[in-house]
């Protein structure tokens, strides 16, 4: 109706105005840095290169957060898990030439930090699934200081040495484009978030299980009316989840030297991505993921770098009080919210 | 349901006085030390009296975050950035305050200056929470959980980048603030630590009888209400947003207070307490203690606390060899057991699990001669 | 129920099965030699190996034919950050610290000046980065052990907390971490009596590079430094020690140590300076080391002394190192240092000792680490038998006081003295380079 589509027009109008303001704000204060497009241009590829890594963490949340209304605060071990079992493996002999053995320890490190994942999901969470969420969330909490405690008993607390994907050694190739660099490895990290997007966006609109998992998402009592089991849904969000993130560790392994305590800070940072896109969809999680490394990354850039942390807690902050649907989500009234989960 | 609903007050007073004899006889022990016994020996050197100290600092935090999380139902993953705001405004008034705010030496130095500085502290975390609750506490469920995370980070950050400006002179960043005073009264100093061990326990018996008043009362009636279903509760006149954020703002000054006291023990306060991680600790705590009860606050602090203490100075001595890592493995391994087996907390899982194994025994002494075959446990 | 006991089974044998597995991991040393130790301790026979604290399996051949009389053990509380975000500064000191008790079981303990034959006890605690942790370790390690010598302190953070509590316990302190405000009160300028410190300081190393800047001519530089503890004190330093040399710092900043993207490059980029200076350790150092050189291929780079490990260059390849200077405790180049040098001796021992006992290369916090605990064990060697506990701490801070003249250790060459509780300088660092993936040492005639 009329009325509606005044107040569409008006939101538009709304997030328009903010856009332009931050915009001015920004040249203003990179004005005083001597910033020029260069600058800017780079910043923001930076800033998303970084938010498709958020993107990837995000996803995993997003994914185990939907079928099981559990918020997993052990994905970031399997960030962890999935970079540092490929570092282990990768330094096995073999006589292998080095890009098949790369590609093969990043394989076998993938399906052994599912395993992980299955195992945490069989072991921790299905005992207690009757449980309330806060009980679910200390348990993902006690199973993230258990495996990061493991990593750091096996791998000790050193950074470990991952070759890029392009050259297989330390120092990666370098694209100069008018000025602006980027890393091979940033086109690594764009392309397999889009494959893990449309991989996943497959799964759950083409496949049986992935379309068994949404209807739980949707209703879970409804779910088991028509035969799906909500355990076996359970475990393989899990188990999905720990693929995805063991994805996202190992893909930015190579820029951030792995190490075993990689997991608590790139967590974190993933989910208040997801918060952002929603944590309704996994196309919300990447929008969200890409979102907050560009503006962090600008918003660092221009004032003072050390604070980019803060930034990122002030943008979750103020999506929560101004939009904390997320980028996707729907506003829930307080009747559907109340005593739901 | 909630334990306390089947407990009236009598049942409290008597848990609170028994626990105020318990508390007071082991700090007799301390200071008197019959027979050449102090405290520690009592547990072979597990527990020490630096451990029942933090345990009571920690229990004041705990009883409000309990009061904010177990009775209104709101999640906060930020609680120890309050309690650093207590532990900070202690730190900086008492210590920096006549380079950077000009007050003179003699209030500095005098004994009644650092009881001042607490109550400001106080002041000032339950103002900031009435005011950043208002906003904050509209939200549900897990959008109010992530609230709270980002503001708990926001101000720990600002507590290592020194509130944002060059230098160090206001938190010092990184290494903190040390040379804090100890507390006086008059020319009475309550150190050495037997000492401060009643105080601090004076303070968190306190702590506990206020949370167990509240829950007592209309207030307390008016949050259960809030926290099984918000909507109802509106509907029945109960002012929710006034309720929600009053609590926030008492835990706030639970907080505050218990870092202030902390401040005061520790006499060197630095960020690394306050992230993240620390109110983690806190959260977990409140779950393993049980959030349906008050007293869930000192069990929930001291089975953690005592967990760890057992792990760093047992764990060697089972596992020749075991270092740090394997304390933290296991503290890991102890945690999700703990939730799995006793999911509504240790106070409610230990009193459930009393009671059922009371009827069980009953239940035989009834029947003793029945057959045992096709009987399922 | 029986589900849930499956569970419970299930979980603790896993549980076991990894800790059995991990309590066999720490490390077994194969025959390493017996070490030349300094001082005051007797010299040895190859050790019978063994694991952890417990008794030697076959007696050893003592030189003496009298038998000799064995004292109380000596005990000395270690407590470096094992774990937390401390962990890679404390696991080298861990390790140092295990495979120093294994050298002192092997050879028995120490022999006092009466010729009394202690067993020394090196007891690790975690202190978790901690400095809550820290405190209540300390206090237990001071009441419940009954150390005769407190070495704890991985960060300047943590370190600053134990102080007050030995001060208070009357127990000598000795610190691994860096400021030397953990041994002089910076607002009175008093040093702390029990509190002593082996981590070379950060102001001499900004000395250092403020010497190589001028000799280059950079008037004109950035300084980039992680979010932590020793970064934020790096910086402090450097504008200490730059302004009076005539270096401007025009732009300064943090930047995260686990951060994935710089943002802070592009502003260096237009800042116009002529060099930056990093104060960070591996592996922040080599992250924005890197990122620095993908945009800026031409400008210097000058680091800290927390560099000073094989890792820095290792995590981003030999290419990207080459050339970047940094001031360096002589740890890492001990095999080019001149035959003469006092320090030397101990340190081609120290660097074979670990990395026999660990298979990692040296690491310049190890020797923060041996410093201390060597120290510790010199002082209590020191100890006439049959003092009571309060006098044996007395008599161990005594010691230190005036027991260590030109001693050389790991850090430097230490002159401890009532005034000076450090006395590690501008002279304990010298200047190195990288060349060709390793460290190499940079004399001030080739700059």
């Amino acid at each position: 109706m009329n009325r509606s589509s005044h107040q569409n027009t008006y939101q538009f109008l709304r997030y328009i105005l903010i856009f332009l303001i931050l915009g001015v704000l920004v040249v203003y204060l990179g004005s005083r840095k001597n910033f020029g497009p260069l600058q800017y241009a780079q910043l923001s590829l930076d800033g998303l290169r970084g938010g498709a890594i958020y993107a990837l963490i995000a996803m995993g949340f997003v994914i185990v957060f939907n079928v099981t209304g559990i918020i997993n605060f052990a994905q970031g071990a399997f960030v962890t898990l999935g970079a540092m079992f490929t570092v282990t493996f990768y330094n096995l002999n073999s006589p292998l030439p080095k890009g098949l053995h790369l590609l093969l320890s990043v394989i076998a490190a993938i399906l052994v930090t599912t395993c992980i994942g299955v195992l945490v999901e069989r072991l921790t969470i299905h005992p207690a699934r009757k449980s309330s969420s806060l009980t679910l969330i200390i348990i993902t909490v006690g199973v993230f200081i258990t495996i990061q405690g493991l990593s750091l008993l096996a791998w000790g607390a050193e950074a470990h040495v991952f070759p890029s994907f392009t050259t297989l050694e330390m120092s990666d190739r370098v694209y100069r484009w008018l000025g602006i660099v980027i890393k091979a490895q940033s086109f690594w990290i764009w392309g397999t978030m889009l494959l893990v997007l449309v991989c996943i966006a497959y799964f759950f609109n083409f496949t049986l299980l992935g379309r068994a998992m949404r209807a739980c998402a949707v209703n879970r009592l409804g779910a088991r009316l028509v035969g799906i089991s909500p355990g076996r849904m359970s475990l393989a969000s899990f188990g999905i989840a720990a693929a995805v993130g063991a994805i996202g560790g190992i893909v930015v392994a190579p820029i951030v030297r792995p190490s075993y305590d990689m997991g608590l800070s790139l967590g974190l940072k993933g989910f208040v991505a997801a918060i952002m896109g929603g944590l309704v969809s996994t196309p919300g999680a990447v929008l969200g993921g890409l979102l907050l490394g560009f503006l962090e990354n600008v918003a660092a850039g221009v004032t003072k770098a050390g604070l980019k942390d803060i930034f990122a807690f002030i943008l979750l902050i103020l999506t929560l009080l101004f939009r904390p649907q997320g980028l996707l989500g729907v506003r829930k009234t307080a009747i559907e919210t109340d005593g739901a989960h | 349901m909630s334990v306390e609903s089947g407990l009236n007050s009598k049942r409290n007073a008597i848990g609170w006085l028994v626990m105020a004899v318990v508390i007071a006889l082991l700090g007799w022990v301390e200071t008197v030390q019959p027979m050449g016994v102090d405290f520690a020996d009592l547990t072979n050197g597990i527990v020490t009296m630096d451990t029942m100290v933090r345990v009571a600092i920690l229990t004041i935090v705990l009883v409000g975050l309990n009061l904010l999380m177990g009775y209104a139902g709101q999640v906060s993953l930020g609680h120890a950035a309050l309690y650093g705001l207590g532990a900070y405004a202690t730190s900086i008034l008492c210590v920096r305050s006549g380079d950077l705010l000009g007050v003179p030496a003699w209030v500095l130095s005098s004994w009644w200056w650092p009881w001042l500085v607490m109550i400001i502290g106080m002041a000032f975390a339950g103002a900031l929470a009435y005011l950043v609750g208002r906003p904050i506490l509209r939200l549900q469920g897990h959008y109010l959980a992530m609230a709270t995370l980002g503001l708990g980070i926001m101000i720990y950050i600002l507590f290592r980048e020194n509130l944002g400006f060059q230098g160090q002179h206001i938190t010092g960043t990184f290494d903190g603030i040390p040379g804090i005073p100890r507390l006086r009264v008059g020319n009475f100093e309550i150190w050495p630590i037997s000492r401060y061990y009643f105080f601090a326990w004076i303070a968190a018996l306190g702590a506990i009888a206020f949370g167990l008043n509240v829950i007592n009362s209309r207030t307390g009636r008016a949050l259960r209400a809030i926290h099984d279903s918000e909507v109802a509760a509106q509907a029945m006149g109960v002012d929710v947003a006034s309720y929600k954020v009053r609590i926030f703002a008492v835990s706030a000054i639970l907080a505050s207070a218990a870092g202030s006291i902390y401040a005061h023990f520790q006499t060197t306060v630095s960020p690394a307490p306050f992230s993240f991680v620390g109110s983690l600790e806190l959260v977990v705590m409140a779950a393993v203690g049980g959030l349906s009860s008050i007293w869930g606050a000192p069990f929930g602090v001291a089975v953690i606390l005592i967990i760890k203490e057992i792990l760093r100075s047992r764990l060697r001595v089972v596992f020749s060899g075991a270092s740090g890592e394997h304390e933290v493995i296991f503290y890991g391994i102890l945690l999700v057991l703990i939730m799995i087996f006793m999911p509504e907390g240790v106070t409610v899982g230990a009193v459930r699990r009393w009671r059922l194994w009371q009827r069980r025994k009953r239940e035989q002494a009834l029947s003793p001669a029945q057959p045992q075959a096709g009987v399922r446990t | 129920m029986s589900r849930k006991i499956y569970h419970l089974v299930a979980f603790l044998t896993i549980a076991a099965l990894i800790v059995a597995a991990c309590a066999q991991a720490t490390p077994v040393a194969t025959d390493a030699p017996s070490p030349t130790d300094t001082q005051a301790l007797p010299p040895t026979q190859p050790p019978a190996q063994t694991e952890a604290p417990p008794t030697p399996t076959e007696a050893p051949p003592e030189p003496t034919p009298t038998e000799e009389i064995i004292g109380e053990t000596y005990k000395i509380g270690f407590a470096p950050a094992i774990t937390g975000p401390g962990a890679s500064l404390g696991a080298p000191e861990h390790e140092t610290g295990q495979m120093l008790a294994e050298q002192l079981n092997a050879q028995g303990g120490v022999v006092g000046p009466d010729g009394v034959r202690h067993p020394v006890e090196i007891l690790i605690f975690d202190t978790e980065t901690n400095p809550d942790v820290a405190v209540s370790v300390v206090r237990r390690m001071i009441e419940e052990e009954n150390v005769q010598v407190v070495v704890a302190g991985t960060t300047t953070g943590i370190s600053l907390a134990i102080v007050p509590i030995a001060t208070e316990a009357l127990v000598p302190y000795i610190s691994m971490a860096s400021s030397g405000a953990i041994v002089k009160d910076p607002d009175t300028g008093v040093v702390r009596e029990w509190v002593f410190k082996t981590a070379q300081d950060n102001y001499a190393s900004a000395q250092w590079q403020a010497l190589y800047l001028t000799a280059q001519g950079y008037t004109q530089v950035c300084h980039l430094s992680e979010n932590s503890g020793y970064g934020a004190d790096t910086l402090a330093q450097a504008k200490r020690a730059f302004e009076p040399a005539g270096i401007q710092i025009v732009y300064e900043d943090s930047f995260e140590r686990t951060g994935t993207e710089f943002p802070q490059v592009a502003s260096v980029q237009t800042s116009g300076c002529q060099a930056v200076v990093v104060g960070a350790i591996p592996p922040a150092s080599s992250n924005i080391s890197i990122a620095l050189r993908d945009a800026l291929p031409d400008l210097p780079i000058v680091h800290g002394h927390g560099t000073c490990n094989q890792d820095h260059i290792d995590l981003m390849g030999a290419e990207v190192a080459e050339g970047m200077v940094s001031p360096c405790g002589k740890v890492m180049v001990s095999d080019t240092l001149p035959d003469d040098d006092p320090q030397k001796d101990v340190l081609v021992q120290y660097v074979t000792d670990y990395t026999a006992f660990t298979d990692k290369p040296v690491n310049t916090f190890g020797g923060h680490g041996w410093d201390a605990l060597m120290l510790a064990v010199t002082a209590v060697a020191s100890l006439p038998d049959g003092l009571d506990l309060e006098a044996q701490r007395a008599a161990v801070r005594d010691f230190l006081e005036t027991g260590v003249k030109d001693w050389p250790g790991i850090s430097g060459v230490y002159n401890l003295s009532p005034e000076d509780h450090f006395s590690l300088g501008f002279d304990s660092l010298t200047f190195v380079k990288v060349e060709n993936g390793a460290w190499v040492f940079f004399p001030e005639d080739q700059w």
